[in-house]
């Protein structure tokens, strides 16, 4: 215990040293204030950004986008692995279109998905999906083809019906799998939303950081950059926890 | 006799390309399994003793032969057929607790019976000696405790042929004895039928009714061996009984290869 304190307490030390160093350079004009304000007036403008509420309308953007792009990926990935896992037709049929799509670099297709699906929420929602389902369905897909014939047997031995075995050994027998997907998938869909925001220009984290870049508010667009990371940090916080309680068997 | 299950010229081949140059594994076996018997098959190992068991099992289907319970056809793994797997640990089901991995075989009972069933498993749970370990999940039980959960599940879907798959192997010499006398117990019990495959010849003459003894691959049973101790068994007084040292050495010798020597006949 007494050793965890210690190393939490080194690990801030590196932090606060950055920090402190950052914040000198930008002071004694090390480097130019306009292009990297110091920390604290960076904190300044988080924290007006947070009283006046202003964070809200962009960070709840980012979020619904998130939502629901991330929720339709891991739904399709999840049901298109177990499919695949299951069956060695669609296994046959889709593997060869998995294997094609599943390196496109995603955000490539945003202008092309801006043709077909114009500048809007559809092609975001698109974009974050479908960058986004590949870790899931992949990593659904190997779970489900890495689960124990004996388990598979037990299962045949007490005569489950095939959905039975679906839902009640397979699934969560590929759930340690199926999560670790969701946690690679969680960045990606991230990284992909922002872009959306980025390129399609109308609302979000990712919009107002370029806004601001282009408005040469760098001490704002630092404080959107920290709204964006503390988003992330808190998803992937959010998401170690869930994975705690859903899999405790993990890794035993 | 009425027959429980019976195997009728039972023969498997592994990996066959059409060219019937594919691996013998069990060549023509033919065992007959009475109701309420303990029969337990040996052989070297890689005999194809847990072939010929999952076979018997309906998990796998024999490349030549039929397979028959009650006096019909095993196409897939019968009602009320329990397997205990030797890798128990990879058998139970690590994300529901003791009590849920029991009641796994009885989930597609009506609602109401539920709570009912619920109480069943416990008292199945107490009967192997995990009273108070209702709620732990498996990987945080020793390998003989998590194999006593696999035998309570097996009695939770109230067999009526278990078939054990050399279930004691993989716990130590002392735990294996418990577990013998477990099932031993709970097969008087319950008085299911019992067909255990094993490499350990103490082990199947301190259990069965009859010792049936496989060959080296292609397999075929040499012999058919009944043991005659008497029963209720105890792990001490029987072992040390005279007949079972003479039956052990039969057994013994017919599985190293040698003729016996001094023993009687069986």
């Amino acid at each position: 215990m007494s050793e965890r304190v210690l190393s939490r307490a080194v690990g801030l030390l590196s932090l606060a040293t950055v920090a402190v160093l950052w914040e000198c350079a930008a002071r004694y004009g090390l480097v130019n204030r306009v292009l990297l304000p110091p920390p604290s007036a960076i904190a300044a403008a988080l924290r007006d950004l947070i009283a006046d509420g202003d964070v809200l309308r962009p960070l709840l953007h980012t979020v619904y986008l998130f939502v629901i792009g991330y929720g339709v990926a891991c739904i399709l990935g999840i049901a298109v692995g177990l499919w695949m896992g299951c069956s060695p037709f669609a296994d046959g049929l889709l593997e060869p279109l998995v294997e094609l799509l599943r390196p496109i670099p995603k955000s490539a297709l945003v202008p092309a998905l801006f043709l077909f699906l114009g500048i809007g929420m559809a092609t975001m929602v698109t974009i974050i999906a479908f960058a986004a389902v590949f870790p899931v369905l992949i990593n659904t897909y190997q779970g489900v083809r890495g689960i124990d014939p004996v388990l598979l047997e037990t299962a045949r031995t007490f005569r489950c019906s095939r959905w039975t075995t679906l839902r009640a050994v397979i699934l969560p027998a590929a759930m340690p799998a199926i999560l670790t997907g969701m946690k690679v998938a969680l960045s990606l869909g991230i990284v992909l939303a922002i872009l959306a925001e980025m390129l399609a220009g109308l609302d979000g984290l990712g919009f107002v950081i370029l806004d601001t870049q282009r408005a040469f508010q760098t001490q704002q667009m630092y404080a959107w950059i920290a709204v964006l990371a503390a988003f992330g940090a808190g998803l992937s916080l959010l998401f170690d926890k869930i994975e705690q309680i859903a899999v405790p068997w993990r890794g035993r | 006799m009425s027959v429980r299950l019976s195997l009728d010229n039972i023969s498997k081949t592994f990996g066959d390309g059409g060219e019937g140059r594919g691996l013998l594994a069990l060549d023509g076996i033919s065992l007959d399994v009475a109701p309420h018997e303990f029969l337990a098959i040996v052989g070297p190992s890689g005999c194809g003793k847990s072939t010929l068991l999952r076979i018997a099992a309906g998990l796998m289907p024999p490349s030549a032969g039929r397979v028959e319970e009650g006096g019909r056809p095993v196409t897939g793994p019968p009602d009320r057929f329990v397997y205990l797997f030797q890798q128990y640990s990879k058998s139970l089901f690590a994300w529901r607790t003791v009590l849920d991995n029991v009641m796994f075989p009885l989930e597609s009972a009506p609602r109401a019976q539920r709570a009912e069933l619920r109480e069943q498993c416990r008292s199945y749970i107490r009967q192997v000696g995990l009273a108070g370990f209702e709620d732990r999940y498996p990987w945080q039980l020793s390998g003989g405790m998590q194999q006593r959960v696999a035998i309570a599940r097996a009695l939770a879907a109230k067999p009526d042929v278990l078939l054990l798959d050399e279930p004691f192997s993989a716990v130590d010499a002392l735990t294996r004895m418990e577990l013998q006398s477990l099932v031993l117990e709970l097969w008087q019990q319950s008085g299911f039928t019992a067909i255990l495959v094993t490499h350990d010849v103490d082990e199947a003459v301190f259990l069965a009714d009859r010792v049936a003894v496989l060959s080296a691959r292609p397999s075929h049973i040499s012999e058919i061996v009944a043991v005659d101790l008497p029963r209720p068994r105890d792990q001490l007084t029987t072992r040390e009984d005279s007949r079972f040292l003479e039956l052990r050495h039969h057994l013994m010798s017919a599985l190293l290869g040698r003729t016996a020597h001094g023993a009687t006949h069986v």
